[in-house]
């Protein structure tokens, strides 16, 4: 390569990370709002104009917010929604998308469009008529009113995701652990399920953040405030006349921070499942 | 034996019968499928049926009595200039919000694209927007717009833009682009993303070949990048439009639909008439139509996505 040639590469690198690292630093910004404001004290946060650097850092709202709030409470019922929704959407899509994969009969590529269209079917547009459905169960102000509805909109994704990868495993290594005598549960439980675990893992991490980050359902369902979970905190936190912003924005930093420990270690699942349905090999 | 063969396998008896034999030699499968398939009847199937009953009553909330009204409900949206003030400001909401998600997904994409250093944590910084929850960024952007002490308006009175600070959100033709920006905030991730692993699985031959041919970087995007990333561009933006069209926490959190009304699009009124100020049946008549926006996107999400032959 000729000087020039080099110079010219090396040029368009800079150039390359100069737009990435701006681009990023645009798409941090509100981080940065959000995370200095909450080292500011009381006073500083109410200066007009906002001061673009906290001029006394310091950390007491991290230690004022265990006791001025309830972020211990609606952390926790966001895991118990979480999980919770979790369980159900794994227990409803591994045996339907299992059934799929190794089995050809009528109805099948119905069953597999019909969850295809639910995935679009965003829950605002039927909220009403689920309101009826989740008052007629008797489920108004429970978890399971938040699991229940978060677990149906979470399956399409859950079927097609196990789906696709259950045709990848092949049938004869399970036909060789039936002639063993394994029954059908050993089966899936100690082979297919293990050989699935990107798959599984990817469906997790969808439906734990898909029912982590939701609002809504929390919002219609759940009016016992000793339910909310983070969303529906910092929600009832928007005050009409006043606002408490540096309480609020700390519990906004301390509901990502279990999320921004999930996107470190899980990002390419996490990519992998976003690709899925919309890139197509 | 192809499916239809066995199940025109000729037997005697009624086609009930036939039918019965059929489910009983499968019966396994149909088990297997029977919990998700109930389940989903039941929370997402009867919901929609029983929006579209409801939407034919005036059903107050607060009561049993339920009077069948027919299309009125239909007839007094149509008839309303509400309705098509909400069609143009979801419109709009849709417009920009798809239209920006594409427009800076795609460059985040195209620079994420060559032999970066460290793309696993640019990728990974990139996605957070996304995978957080939406009241939370609504309420860091209300923060940021504040218009005492938000961080915009400190910015752009140091940058002597402007001489006193905006209420943008209060602000009834403002406020919109006050959400849309939160909006496009949250759904750039994605569309980043999927760009990213579109323009990965473009063959790097067709750009060597260009590149001797001499053909300029604008060039290349043009007839190589563009083309080849059209079906997941497609797709990317269809989904993005339902998404947008569908988007409720960020707005609900930053304006409530407010300030009158100017943020509102179909599904904060829906939410807005039927859960808040209880009217059911009115509500229910705005899902359907809802329903009928959402049926055409998914009509041609499954024309894209089937194409191609038989792939399931």
């Amino acid at each position: 390569m000729t000087m020039a040639g080099h110079d010219r590469s090396s040029l368009r690198k800079v150039r390359l990370y100069g737009v990435l690292i701006g681009l990023l630093g645009l798409m941090m910004l509100p981080f940065y709002a959000m995370f200095s404001s909450t080292l500011k004290p009381e006073s500083e946060i109410f200066a007009a104009p906002a001061t673009l650097v906290p001029s006394d850092p310091s950390i007491q709202a991290y230690l004022q917010v265990w006791t001025q709030t309830d972020v211990l409470l609606w952390v926790g019922n966001s895991f118990i929604i979480s999980v919770g929704t979790v369980v159900l959407t794994l227990l409803l899509a591994i045996p339907a998308a299992y059934s799929c994969a190794r089995n050809d009969f009528v109805g099948k590529r119905t069953f597999l469009l019909a969850v295809l269209v639910v995935q679009m079917f965003a829950p605002v547009v039927l909220i009403v008529g689920l309101f009826d459905v989740i008052t007629q169960l008797g489920l108004f102000n429970t978890y399971l009113a938040v699991i229940v509805p978060a677990a149906a909109f979470t399956l399409p994704f859950n079927v097609w995701m196990l789906y696709g990868y259950f045709k990848t495993i092949p049938v004869a290594l399970e036909e060789s652990a039936r002639i063993d005598g394994a029954s059908q549960l050993q089966i899936l439980t100690k082979i297919v399920l293990p050989l699935t675990k990107p798959a599984l893992v990817a469906s997790i991490t969808y439906t734990f953040l898909y029912a982590w980050n939701r609002l809504l359902f929390v919002l219609t369902f759940l009016t016992d405030s000793a339910k909310y979970n983070i969303p529906r905190g910092v929600f009832s936190m928007v005050g009409a006349l006043q606002t408490d912003w540096r309480m609020m924005l700390t519990v906004s930093v301390l509901g990502i921070i279990p999320l921004l420990i999930l996107f470190a270690f899980l990002e390419e699942y996490i990519v992998a499942g976003m690709t899925a349905g919309a890139v197509k090999e | 034996m192809s499916l239809a063969e066995e199940y025109t396998e000729a037997s005697d008896g009624s086609r009930l019968e036939r039918g019965l034999a059929y489910v009983q030699r499968n019966s396994r499968a149909y088990l297997l499928i029977a919990p998700a398939a109930v389940f989903l009847l039941a929370v997402v199937g009867y919901p929609i049926i029983e929006t579209f009953r409801l939407s034919l009553y005036q059903s107050p909330a607060d009561s049993n009595i339920e009077t069948f009204i027919g299309l009125q409900h239909y007839v007094e949206i149509f008839n309303s200039d509400i309705f098509y003030r909400l069609l143009w400001q979801t419109g709009r909401w849709v417009v920009a919000g798809v239209a920006g998600k594409t427009l800076l997904g795609l460059l985040i994409a195209v620079h994420l694209k060559g032999d970066i250093r460290g793309r696993k944590f640019f990728r990974t910084a990139f996605l957070i927007p996304w995978g957080i929850p939406y009241a939370i960024s609504a309420v860091v952007f209300r923060w940021i717009e504040h218009p005492q002490f938000g961080y915009l308006n400190a910015i752009l009175l140091k940058l002597g833009i402007i001489e006193q600070g905006i209420g943008i959100l209060g602000n009834p033709s403002l406020a919109w682009l006050g959400v849309v920006v939160a909006d496009i905030w949250i759904g750039t991730p994605f569309m980043a993303i999927i760009f990213l692993a579109g323009l990965q699985s473009i063959p790097q031959e067709l750009y060597e070949a260009a590149a001797i041919d001499g053909a300029e970087k604008w060039h290349q995007f043009r007839y190589i990048t563009l083309p080849q990333l059209k079906s997941v561009v497609l797709i990317a933006t269809l989904l993005s439009t339902i998404w947008t069209f569908v988007s409720f926490d960020v707005i609900w959190t930053m304006t409530g639909g407010g300030p009158i009304s100017s943020t509102a699009t179909l599904v904060i009124h829906i939410y807005q008439v039927g859960l808040q100020n209880g009217n059911l049946g009115r509500g229910a008549a705005y899902s359907v139509i809802g329903f009928l926006f959402l049926l055409v996107f998914a009509i041609i999400y499954l024309r894209i996505y089937t194409r191609g032959g038989d792939e399931l």
